[in-house]
């Protein structure tokens, strides 16, 4: 029933921050196709344990596709061939006996390597520190249904809001942007009745905390979009275009 | 960076608004308001293209109509200014070519091996073309654009291209022969071809720069993009195909 | 030492009727002045529901907060991954639920092992939970008039759960997520991802900080405090497989324990009847598909023992559904704990399916020829997707193989009402803490304990605490923090050392295979014993043969797992020995020698009805019990029966 794969695979191998890395070529056999990509990458580490090589690291936590944690470049692809699928949910069933595949970690000035397939994710979190909330001290809130929000505003808001923070939108972009990732937060709040206070003041801290954090500019070749895994939108982005520009000419501060 | 929230939170809110060469600032340096300026000036050069494509495609109407338009054209009092904003435009949209583009190289320091795309289906002429996914593509034909318009200024403008006689030429006289040249015939075609490209990820482009999405309409520009840059393409192209080949 | 001591607790219960004790609790609070708050700093280990959403409202009033995860990013806790949803008694669809309904109800789906007052209170602040949420920017589903639409989940009988389609946990986490960033922009809250705490530090008999590994530079430090919060989830990863992150532990709540926190109730751990069973042996976790799918899925298996037939191809005269033919008034919709040892029982009787034999088939065939398949997609697309990508299998065609998991654990270290554990300053939060669920959880209620802890709870109580101490001011460089370093570096360096031959991923395996099999959904008094002896021995084995490579000091995921490993295995005995001593069935806790003789589990209220709260008194020794006897006054015992 379960067919087995012999692979060949490239890694990048880099000790630390500041160390130099390369790729390193390993022999893998008899992976079963029912595997996931992450447990493949165990059986590696067990072997290369088991030889008296330093395993590779890579992030991972959840290993069921919504924390986050799990990166890689596979061929090329950020969290491999599938569509709206992480590294942790791929299955070794779609790739083909023989195959040479090469992972790398994401790739960006803003998400510098801490080891191996390891990077730096950091900046998110201070792009989400500048604005991606609404402030709402604990107790002050209003009952719930005090405000209705209409199915589909909510809707929007929840397409938006299912952006697990992965960075594979950087990952894949040619230029490195976090637009994707912003606009996703952007337009979470913004299109929620109670995120409209703090509207302008949101988008415009965001984005400049995204352009000091050296990601690149967003050119509309939608890479990200069809990369991420939770299927975030780049209407997103245009959303976010307009409650910017919409910040600088129409807001006071 | 810690201290820039906490800084807004104390700091009493402003009851005045910002200066407006603040605001205007913030609003140039930031990244966004770039891609919104990239995006204006892309836009309004497109529109040249358009008036500019009408005026040109009258050389197939005659030499009479031809000089006429021209005529009109240099006894407006308004042309120097209308040029000088056309230049200040390319200059704008050019000048930010070059500093995004520089920018994303830098955010992207180190390449990956092979990157492969995830589009399954894609959404313009340009990017299907082999090297849609290379980086700077737009920062390429932008840049043989650049070159071709380079060009037709010394074609046009300083009117300084060898295999042409200027001497005592109504306008109809000298587009027939720049077009005819061997010199401008092979640069007017290969620019407004790669021009097209251009257009056919920037016009739509542009619109998402703008922050102009919406589900009703975004395929429909998509669509108009690739039906805008075909039409601009084939009519610029035509002109040197018929001054070359026809005449 | 005596083996069990008879300590009367003070788990500080305020006195009063029950709807009373709370407000009264909070009444009697001492409070610290707003300029003093400024001083006091607490650290916050964690970052899920309960530790998130604390150390926000704790920063927001003014307190200075360091917070730490494991994680590269504090929204990667993993509440992340509950799907399901969140209980409120807000009785928004009117369906008659009330505060004291949904404390009934938690009580006795508790199986009557938790404490009254903890449970009422959880069932009054519910409501405030749904509010701040929203007030967030939590997008709960609605109603097409806008207003917050509910379901009805885990079995019960009104409607109470909200939810943000299948992604509840992240939704919820994202909204505390993004109110502690907010503190961490504006300085109150200093955060610390990737650290790992490694001891606590306990002067003068309070906890007064914690010891961490930096797990990006390997270096080790010290933080003090006033108070330490403890929010670092639950311990469902001893069993090597389970539905929790990888990196789930046991680490922070161990040492505290060894520090002198008391463990309660260890052995309550909750096994989800819907994952997606084991493949092979490489298996790395398990994956639990919502539990909703049971309101339209029937569950059977095949009729004669070894069947190989796919699904499909079985005749419905060869079919026995064994939930419905078992329980007739609940039927495939009995609860967590029924459900997963029924299923149990049908493999180990030989009537498993697919190639391990350790399943049974989830069928939606009728569901779908009586909705149509679209309305199947409509309500479950998403699991069956995710089903499809895990196991290859089209769902709609063949039926579903599910099997039980481990999913929760209801045990975790002992905490009064004010949610203070034995050493004064400690706190623990979330599910890291025993209080709320008994003996068994119920569905949607462990994402509103998280936040009730965190949001609602503790602000008071580590107020309280404060407010009420003279703590004097102590530097990291005090006696306690050296020891306590010492104490963990100590330890990592000794796990490089042994260079042995076993990695830990395999070491980690048999140990969850022992406790899987002698101490997962039955167990039996001489199958405990065995495993005590096993864990005893694996765990020599560890310290004689782990092979860690790499340095110290360096990102080391590899010493980072056989470190948590090296606790797991400690506190895999104390587990085994909770379950040994219970002399009874209740909840997820199943004894073999204790049910009725319908299989069902039989309770032991006379001598059972108590928190067995574990002292430690070093590695290998026996360890000193004490009890909280528990009383039922508001919600009477009862026999659970869903026949
Ligand atoms: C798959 C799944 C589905 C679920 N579905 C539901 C549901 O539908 N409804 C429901 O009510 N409940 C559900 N639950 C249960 C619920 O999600 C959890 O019980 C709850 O979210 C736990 O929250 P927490 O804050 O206590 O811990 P967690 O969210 O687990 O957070 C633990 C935190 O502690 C940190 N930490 C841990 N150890 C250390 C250490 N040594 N050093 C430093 N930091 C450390 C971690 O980094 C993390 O930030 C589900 C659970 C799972 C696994
Ligand atoms: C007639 C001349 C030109 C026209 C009509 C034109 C039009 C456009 C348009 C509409 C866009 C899209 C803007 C956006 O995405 O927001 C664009 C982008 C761009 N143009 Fe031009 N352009 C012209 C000349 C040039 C030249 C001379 C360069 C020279 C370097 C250039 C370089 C670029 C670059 C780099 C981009 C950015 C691409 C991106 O962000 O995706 N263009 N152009
Ligand atoms: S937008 Fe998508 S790709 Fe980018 S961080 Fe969010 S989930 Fe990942
Ligand atoms: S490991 Fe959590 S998303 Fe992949």
């Amino acid at each position: 029933m379960s067919e087995t794969l012999d692979l060949t695979l490239k890694v990048w191998r880099q000790p630390g921050p500041d160390a130099s890395g390369r790729y390193v070529e390993y022999k893998l056999t008899e992976i079963s196709t029912h595997m996931s990509f992450l447990e493949m990458l165990d059986v590696l580490n067990e072997q290369l344990n088991e030889k008296g090589e330093e395993m590779v690291a890579f992030d991972h936590d959840c290993r069921e596709g919504i924390c986050g944690m799990c990166s890689l470049m596979i061929n090329g692809q950020a969290h491999g061939p599938d569509s709206g699928t992480t590294t942790c949910q791929l299955h070794m069933r779609r790739f083909k006996n023989g195959d040479t595949i090469v992972v790398e970690p994401w790739r960006a000035r803003a998400f510098p390597v801490l080891r191996d397939l390891v990077v730096d994710r950091s900046a998110f979190d201070r792009i989400i520190q500048e604005g991606g909330f609404i402030s709402a001290n604990t107790g002050s809130a209003p009952d719930a249904n005090s405000v209705p929000i209409p199915a589909p505003v909510q809707e929007t808001a929840m397409d938006a809001a299912a952006c697990i923070g992965c960075g594979a939108c950087v990952a894949a972009c040619k230029n490195a942007s976090a637009m994707l990732f912003v606009s996703a937060k952007v337009s979470h709040l913004s299109t929620l009745p109670q995120g409209k206070p703090e509207r302008d003041s949101r988008v415009q801290s965001m984005v400049a905390q995204m352009d000091l954090e050296g990601f690149g500019n967003c050119t509309n070749t939608e890479e990200c979009q069809a990369a991420c895994p939770a299927e975030i939108s780049v209407s997103n982005i245009a959303r976010l275009n307009r409650e910017f520009l919409r910040a600088q000419l129409c807001s006071k501060e | 960076m810690v201290t820039k929230l906490a800084e807004k939170q104390q700091s009493s809110p402003s009851t005045g608004g910002k200066s407006a060469t603040k605001w205007i600032m913030t609003l140039l340096s930031s990244s966004i308001g770039q891609k919104f300026v990239m995006g204006i000036t892309g836009l309004l050069l497109c529109g040249f293209l358009v008036v500019h494509l009408a005026g040109n495609l009258l050389v197939y109407v005659g030499a009479d109509a031809y000089n006429g338009y021209a005529d009109k054209l240099h006894s407006m009092m308004l042309l120097p200014v209308a040029e000088t904003g056309l230049f200040l435009l390319l200059f704008a949209h050019m000048a930010l070519a070059f500093k995004l583009t520089r920018d994303n190289e830098r955010a992207r320091h180190i390449s990956y091996q092979e990157p492969q795309s995830k589009i399954e289906e894609k959404p313009s002429v340009f990017s299907q073309t082999p090297m849609g996914n290379t980086s700077g593509w737009m920062f390429l034909s932008g840049s043989i654009i650049l070159g071709f318009l380079v060009w037709h200024m010394i074609d046009m403008k300083l009117q300084l291209n060898p295999t042409v006689d200027y001497d005592g030429k109504k306008p109809y006289g000298i587009i027939v022969d720049v077009l005819g040249s061997y010199i401008s015939a092979p640069i007017y075609i290969v620019g407004t071809i790669v021009l097209g490209f251009h257009l056919s990820h920037g016009f739509s482009s542009a619109f998402q720069s703008l922050g102009l999405n919406h589900p009703k309409y975004t395929p429909l520009i998509k669509k108009l993009a690739i039906i805008f840059a075909l039409v601009i393409a084939v009519g610029f192209v035509s002109l040197p195909l018929w001054g070359f080949f026809i005449r | 030492m005596a083996d069990t001591a008879n300590t009367v607790f003070n788990s500080r219960v305020p006195d009063g009727p029950m709807a009373e004790k709370w407000d009264r609790c909070k009444q009697e609070m001492k409070l610290v002045n707003p300029a003093n708050k400024r001083k006091k700093k607490i650290i916050v280990v964690g970052t899920g529901l309960a530790g998130a959403s604390a150390a926000a409202s704790l920063a927001e009033l003014g307190y200075q907060v360091e917070s730490f995860c494991f994680q590269d990013s504090p929204r990667r806790a993993h509440s992340i991954a509950a799907q399901g949803g969140i209980n409120a008694a807000k009785n928004y669809p009117n369906d008659g639920d009330s505060v004291w309904r949904l404390f009934y109800d938690t009580v006795k789906g508790g199986d009557y092992r938790s404490r009254e007052a903890n449970v009422h209170r959880l069932a009054q602040v519910s409501n405030n939970i749904i509010d701040q949420c929203t007030a967030q920017g939590v997008p709960f589903a609605r109603d097409y008039g806008g207003l917050l639409s509910n379901r009805s989940f885990g079995g019960a009988q009104v409607s109470r759960t909200f939810y943000a389609r299948g992604q509840t946990g992240q939704q919820l986490l994202l909204g505390a997520y993004s109110a502690l960033m907010r503190q961490v922009g504006t300085g109150r809250v200093k955060l610390f991802p990737r650290r790992e705490m490694l001891d606590l530090v306990v002067v003068d008999g309070v906890a007064r900080g914690i010891i961490v590994r930096n797990l990006i530079t390997g270096e080790f430090e010290k933080y003090s405090a006033d108070c330490v919060l403890l929010c670092t989830g639950g311990y469902s990863s001893a069993f090597y497989l389970s539905t929790n992150a990888k990196g789930s532990n046991v680490t922070a709540a161990w040492r505290c324990h060894k520090r002198g926190a008391y463990f309660a109730n260890p052995c309550y751990t909750q096994i989800h009847p819907t994952c997606i069973p084991v493949s092979g042996d490489y298996q790395s976790k398990l994956t639990l598909m919502s539990e909703s799918l049971r309101n339209d899925g029937r569950v059977w298996v095949p009729g004669g023992q070894g069947d190989q037939r796919r699904g499909n191809q079985i005749p419905d005269a060869e079919r026995d559904y064994y939930l419905e033919r078992r329980y007739p008034a609940f039927g495939n919709l009995v609860p967590r704990d029924v459900a997963s040892r029924a299923a149990k029982e049908r493999c180990d009787a030989g009537y498993g399916v697919g190639s391990t034999q350790q399943a049974v088939f989830l069928d939606f065939r009728d569901a779908i020829a009586r909705d149509g398949r679209h309305a199947i997609e409509a309500k479950y697309g998403n699991l069956f997707h995710m089903y499809a990508k895990i196991t290859g299998e089209d769902p709609y065609q063949v039926p579903m193989r599910i099997y039980p998991a481990v999913h929760y654990t209801m045990g975790g270290l002992w905490v009064d009402y004010q949610l203070q554990s034995s050493i004064p300053g400690l706190f623990v939060l979330g599910e890291a803490n025993f209080s709320d669920h008994g003996a068994n959880r119920l569905g949607a209620s462990a994402l509103m304990q998280g936040l009730a802890d965190g949001y609602f709870v503790a602000p008071y109580t580590t107020s309280n605490f404060l407010g009420s101490q003279n703590l004097p001011d102590v530097s990291t460089d005090d006696e306690a923090f050296t020891e306590a370093m010492a104490n963990a570096q100590d330890r990592n360096s000794k796990i490089l050392g042994v260079q042995g031959t076993r990695s830990s991923d395999s070491i980690h395996r048999e140990l969850g295979h022992i406790l899987w099999d002698h101490c997962g959904m039955s167990r039996e008094s001489q199958g405990l014993e065995l495993a005590m002896g096993k864990i005893s021995d694996l765990r020599d084995e560890f310290w004689s043969s782990i092979k860690v490579l790499g340095q110290g000091e360096q990102l080391n995921q590899n010493l980072e797992h056989a470190g948590r490993l090296a606790d797991f295995l400690e506190f895999g005995e104390l587990m085994v020995r909770d379950a040994l001593v219970r002399e009874e069935s209740c909840g997820g806790h199943f004894r073999e020698e204790h049910q009725t003789k319908d299989n069902e589990a039989l309770r032991d209220d006379e001598n059972f009805s108590h928190v067995s709260a574990w002292e430690f008194t070093g590695v290998g020794n026996e360890p000193v019990e004490h009890r909280e006897q528990l009383e039922f006054i508001e919600v009477p015992l009862a026999t659970r029966s869903y026949k």
